[in-house]
């Protein structure tokens, strides 16, 4: 593992691979905004309609700072579209959205200059290798040590070997850790991350889980939407479920208490389906 | 197999019907049949002016160029499946799932492609002229002919593409020496016979004197392309671990001047690593233009002087502006999605590249006006070329944003881009067969291009990023 990465991006204490000794700094890029918010994403009657179907049916929920905040539901439950409307890439139909204090609507690339998004599907361009398609990145969010994070990324997540191949020809785990390199490489305050882990196998799932834990507790947020509860159960703060684009539920993980994500999330969306 | 056939033609309707809409894309093969209907009503004042001889050669020259434009469209070697389909999952990928070889599935993709285009643009087309020519004094042999021969000139232009397409993804070493013999062997019919070699097109020879001979004569020559391309055909095998030199970062420094130099950057090694660049150039470029050479060549005695090179510089210039399509076909805005880009920022970023792709048709009009003996007339022809495509370009973004090879099947936008280009090109030809000096008035064309290109901005910046 490489130790000479810019401590300040990185979250050492938490990740069993990288030393210990080198965690403290909080400090921030250069040009990076940091608005002084406690809540850092809010929803209000957040509405999109596709045609006869309601995709997002007027949802209302707030994210606060330094949370892992789970969004689960079945597939088609409206989770993407969430990511996608909080993130600028698509418009609502209807309701308010803000993000670290930036109306989506009005500045959807103010938005995305600020956080860190893994889209639903990983999608680098294909002719680009991955070591350019982060040089690329790093080109278009101007960060000047971009090669110095990215030789970072890919030892973190163990595809050097892979830096120097088209995307088109990387398999889907090894996309999938270049989309989350892309996605934390210039260390935002807020991440939004779509399935993060569904390509990676167990032992990078780990790697994963514990880097995003180490995350928030640095003070950073993290927007996780997954249906895999068993994920969501073990390393998110909060969660809020959502069927048929309906939010059902919103509760910390800790309330919980004796019950299982699982026992709750299925009761809830049995109830919606009988209804 | 025809369990797959049907399968495939109808995944491909929906494809179209879901980005336009059923009524909306059912509409398209209504709008070619009203074309070839209102324009064959028009016959009678055409021929005044034009002999059927002539008329039928620019008709035929116009299928050969659809069957360039399809085949050149999905037909391009190994990156076929890649760029046709981009990430989509569609039946052309069940060798992955299914006992069926990448061959089966890749003939029987040609074969639907063949089916579903001609009844897309042939079929309404000779169906729109069959309707008209009872009332304009046609025996009823001529329509059938007409389908007959367009279906196989349509067929000629699609083979052709794919056999060196084919030929071009094994090697580019091959189709070079390929195309210089095929230039000889032009050049010396021409030289030999003092003959348009246009003349010698076999569907214009059995349109003008029909014959069971050339019939079958045509009927093999296409037949044996399609099998020599598809045994020549390899799969583009995906999951190779080649090794790349960075070179993003070494051209983003080099195109610092650039509006946005890490997107020109990657158009740049889009073009090169995916083989469009060379491919394009030939394809969809130099080959579709110097067959119009050829065709527009036998109507030069009703060109004034140096007509001829004004009138190929309009067209080129239209030709041209399709470059944008090469830099916008496989690169979705979805990739970008994740990134502080904006729709305007790409859209500037890929008229920045295409303008830098515009050095391709200007040599390509000075190359042809030097060789035509024409060079005097350089200076008025660039001034016509690169203008026009410039404003094509400029209707294009205002039409399609970022999608101009999937939007150009919406009927409303077809039908817009061929007024407004057609409009153009006959306006600035028609100025320059006055006088080639009022090639200069071409200038003023990049006003309303500018325009064009602004409203396109604000137009797709607030819409929603279509997902195809």
């Amino acid at each position: 593992m490489q130790d000479n990465y810019p401590d300040r991006f990185s979250c050492r204490d938490r990740n069993p691979h990288i030393s210990s000794d080198v965690h403290n700094s909080t400090e921030i890029p250069a040009g990076d905004v940091k608005p002084a918010l406690t809540t850092v994403m809010q929803a209000e009657d957040l509405t999109k309609v596709y045609g006869d179907l309601t995709a997002v049916d007027h949802v209302t929920l707030s994210v606060e700072k330094g949370e892992l905040f789970g969004l689960l539901g079945p597939n088609g439950s409206g989770k993407s579209t969430m990511i996608k409307m909080m993130t600028g890439q698509i418009r609502p139909a209807g309701g308010s959205a803000h993000v670290l204090g930036i109306d989506v609507m009005t500045d959807p690339v103010g938005v995305r200059k600020l956080v860190g998004i893994i889209p639903e599907q990983e999608t680098p361009p294909s002719f680009l290798t991955a070591a350019e398609y982060l040089d690329f990145v790093g080109a278009i969010r101007k960060i000047p040590d971009i090669g110095e994070r990215a030789a970072w990324w890919f030892d973190f997540l163990d595809f050097a070997d892979k830096k120097d191949v088209l995307c088109k020809d990387l398999s889907r785990g090894t996309r999938q850790k270049l989309m989350f390199a892309q996605a934390f490489i210039h260390t935002p305050e807020l991440a939004l991350i779509d399935e993060p882990l569904i390509n990676f196998d167990p032992i990078m799932q780990d790697v994963v889980k514990k880097y995003l834990a180490g995350y928030v507790k640095d003070g950073n947020t993290v927007f996780l939407s997954t249906h895999i509860l068993e994920i969501a159960e073990e390393i998110c703060s909060r969660f809020a479920i959502l069927h048929k684009g309906r939010l059902l539920y919103t509760g910390a993980t800790a309330d919980l208490g004796d019950r299982h994500l699982d026992g709750l999330f299925l009761s809830l969306v049995q109830k919606e389906r009988h209804v | 197999m025809f369990e797959l056939f049907f399968a495939m033609v109808k995944e491909e309707w929906r494809v179209h019907s879901t980005i336009f809409g059923n009524l909306s894309f059912a509409l398209f093969p209504v709008l070619i049949f009203w074309i070839a209907l209102m324009g064959s009503f028009l016959l009678p004042v055409f021929r005044e002016a034009l002999p059927a001889g002539n008329l039928s050669i620019v008709i035929h020259s116009t299928f050969l160029m659809l069957g360039f434009m399809v085949g050149a469209f999905g037909l391009l070697g190994t990156e076929v499946m890649n760029r046709r389909f981009g990430q989509a999952s569609l039946l052309s990928y069940s060798a992955r799932s299914l006992p069926l070889s990448e061959r089966v599935i890749f003939t029987t993709f040609v074969i639907k492609d063949t089916v579903y285009y001609f009844f897309l643009w042939v079929f309404p087309f000779g169906l729109g002229f069959a309707v008209a020519s009872p009332f304009i004094g046609l025996p009823p042999v001529v329509p059938a002919l007409l389908l007959l021969t367009l279906t196989l000139a349509f067929l000629y232009g699609l083979c052709v593409i794919f056999f060196l397409s084919t030929v071009y993804s094994r090697s580019k070493k091959i189709l070079g020496v390929l195309l210089l013999v095929i230039a000889a062997g032009i050049g010396g019919i021409t030289v030999l016979t003092g003959t348009n070699p246009a003349r010698f097109f076999p569907p214009l020879i059995l349109f003008t004197d029909f014959s069971w001979e050339m019939l079958a004569v045509s009927c093999t020559v296409i037949l044996l392309l399609f099998v020599v391309s598809l045994l020549l055909f390899s799969p583009d095998i995906s999951g190779t671990s080649k090794h790349y030199q960075n070179r993003l970062s070494p051209l983003t420094r080099k195109l610092s001047f650039f509006p946005s130099p890490p997107l020109a950057a990657k158009d740049l090694i889009d073009l090169s690593r995916s083989g469009s660049l060379i491919g394009q150039t030939l394809f969809s470029f130099l080959i579709p233009l110097v067959v119009i050479w050829f065709f527009l060549s036998v109507l030069s005695g009703y060109f004034p002087p140096h007509g001829l090179l004004l009138m190929f510089s309009c067209v080129t210039g239209v030709i041209a502006s399709t470059m944008y399509t090469w830099l916008t076909m496989f690169d979705t805005f979805g990739a970008y999605a994740c990134l502080p880009v904006s729709v305007r920022t790409l859209i500037v970023s890929k008229i920045t590249s295409f303008s830098v792709l515009q050095l391709i048709p200007a040599f390509f009009i000075a190359a042809t006006a030097l060789l035509s003996g024409e060079g005097l007339y350089l200076f008025p022809a660039l001034l016509l070329c690169i203008p026009i495509s410039f404003f094509s370009l400029g209707v294009t973004v205002w039409l399609t944003g970022l999608s101009p090879s999937v939007l150009v099947y919406d009927v409303k936008v077809m039908v817009t881009y061929l007024a407004l280009s057609g409009l153009a090109v006959t306006l600035m030809s028609g100025l320059a067969f006055t006088d080639p000096l009022y090639s200069l008035a071409g200038l003023l064309l990049l006003f309303p291009a500018w325009w064009f290109m602004r409203k396109g901005m604000t137009r797709w910046e607030s819409r929603e990023q279509p997902g195809f």
